[in-house]
């Protein structure tokens, strides 16, 4: 049982063949990601010049750097992000806040994991794509909606039921332990 | 509908051989607001038929006692531009439709790239007040021909400097679209106001540069041409002989059949009008190629050549 998308769920959309542009700036999770090579080879294709950006561990190195970038851009940049999707939204939410709108924007997501956040307590976490699973903080069995948000990069975790919190017949340190092994 | 305003034409200056501006001001009472790159539609009474074009309001929009437009004489006019060439004189009482605005400039934008021909000019006297009060950056390229449509470029010299590119085309001066749009800072907006042919260039030229659709924005002169006449049948039954001077929309509101309109030009899509049978000529820029299956904007679009457009109306 999967729920059903809704307004906010992001549509990854293929991005072949690139938009024109003056200048594209690519942003990449790993330079080791296969994808890289072919980006860099597919975007610079008709000559256009291609700017590469990698996440070298440090997100506010990347930002800086993406920053700098675009502060020097002119109308006519396009910014391609390749990478997993909670990296994909928050290097799209420091390119919005630099100046570039969603159609100068392209997302290459290259792994299904999702992030999830627990409205319970808060906590962030990197799950596989499924309708249910157990919180790694506070242990309670969430719903995954597919309502998504941009600022966090992460879809929302609710208590699927609050008669059995922890799922079926499971108490709480019980499904912890489960997940510990 | 909206109530339609009472004015009196307080001013009436020729500025050029083709270009008469217009001042008006309230009959009683006060004029509504309006922002920067509204128009009004102008009704034209007297001429026979039911006349009424879209102009932009030019006058500073912190200025309420006034609405000032200016008019371009049009060689293929349908009346419109010569009855307020030759008919309108001071003193004379108008009726306006109250503002409406479909063309201003983006909140966000960091830079305003304003891009006028001739007459286009109009819009972007309004931005130029309303941006001057915000401390916005801007840069207007304004392409005419000196004697006939250089309307304003004095008083813009004057207020812009440097941020004004002016191009005589009588002099030979083009305007070179791919370097201006080339070069604009991210956060750059630009808009158009012209002749088609200006506005598709641009778009066209942004296109090809990388803009998004986003940062492109234009307003095309809003006036129907003229076409065949054809027959147009209402949902009652009646029918309506539309001549070939007139609009659908003109002969519909003729007829008693009231359509609500903004634009009068094809662009807003407010009169869209469902049709169930006919060949259609849709000169809107409105419509989807699925949407004019089915639906026509009365206020340009015609049926062809002498034809029956079944009309769900």
């Amino acid at each position: 049982m999967t729920t059903a998308a809704m307004l906010s769920t992001p549509v990854y959309r293929p991005v072949l063949p690139p938009l024109p542009a003056q200048h594209r700036l690519l942003v990449v999770q790993h330079l080791a990601l296969p994808e890289t090579a072919y980006w860099q080879q597919q975007l610079g294709e008709e000559g256009v010049p291609v700017s590469l950006i990698s996440l070298n561990a440090d997100m506010e190195q990347l930002c800086g750097s993406l920053q700098q970038h675009l502060s020097q851009a002119r109308v006519g940049t396009r910014l391609y992000i390749c990478g997993d999707e909670s990296f994909l939204w928050k290097v799209h939410q420091q390119a919005r806040q630099c100046g570039l709108l969603n159609g100068e924007i392209e997302l290459i997501r290259t792994a299904d994991s999702r992030e999830l956040y627990c409205v319970h307590c808060s906590t962030l976490q990197t799950i596989e794509p499924a309708p249910l699973v157990h919180c790694r903080q506070c242990g309670l069995q969430l719903m995954v909606r597919e309502h998504f948000s941009q600022r966090l990069g992460a879809y929302m975790g609710v208590c699927n039921d609050p008669f059995a919190p922890y799922g079926p017949t499971t108490t709480a340190s019980a499904s912890l332990e489960e997940q510990a092994s | 509908m909206s109530e339609l305003l009472d004015v009196r034409v307080a001013s009436v200056r020729q500025l050029t051989p083709l270009v008469r501006e217009f001042t008006f001001e309230a009959v009683s009472g006060d004029l509504p607001g309006f922002s920067a790159g509204s128009h009004v539609q102008v009704h034209m009474p007297g001429t026979g038929r039911p006349l009424c074009n879209a102009y932009s309001l030019l006058s500073d929009p912190q200025q309420r006692q006034h609405y000032r437009i200016a008019v371009r004489l049009q060689e293929q006019s349908r009346g419109g531009s010569r009855f307020m060439h030759e008919q309108v004189k001071e003193g004379d009482v108008l009726r306006l439709s109250p503002p409406a605005n479909l063309f201003a400039p983006h909140s966000r934008a960091g830079h305003h790239l304003m891009i006028a021909g001739g007459i286009g000019i109009t819009p972007f006297m309004a931005y130029i007040a309303a941006l001057e009060q915000r401390g916005g950056s801007m840069e207007l390229h304004y392409a005419y021909r000196s004697g006939l449509t250089d309307t304003y470029l004095e008083e813009l010299a004057a207020r812009l400097g440097a941020a004004l590119h002016p191009y005589d085309g009588r002099a030979g001066q083009r305007l070179d679209i791919h370097q201006v749009l080339s070069d604009q800072p991210l956060g750059t907006h630009v808009y158009i106001c012209g002749p088609d042919s200006l506005i598709s260039d641009v778009c066209q030229t942004a296109d090809a540069l990388g803009w998004p659709a986003e940062r492109i924005h234009w307003e095309a002169f809003a006036a129907p041409e003229p076409g065949e006449p054809f027959v147009a049948e209402l949902a009652d039954g009646r029918t309506l002989a539309v001549p070939g001077d007139y609009s659908l929309l003109e002969a519909l509101e003729q007829a008693g059949v009231p359509v609500p309109n903004l634009c009068r030009g094809g662009v807003c899509g407010q009169c869209m009008t469902p049709y169930s049978a006919g060949e259609v000529d849709h000169r809107d820029l409105y419509l989807s190629d699925s949407e004019r299956a089915d639906h026509l904007m009365p206020c340009v679009s015609r049926g062809k050549g002498g034809c029956t457009v079944k009309l769900a109306l």
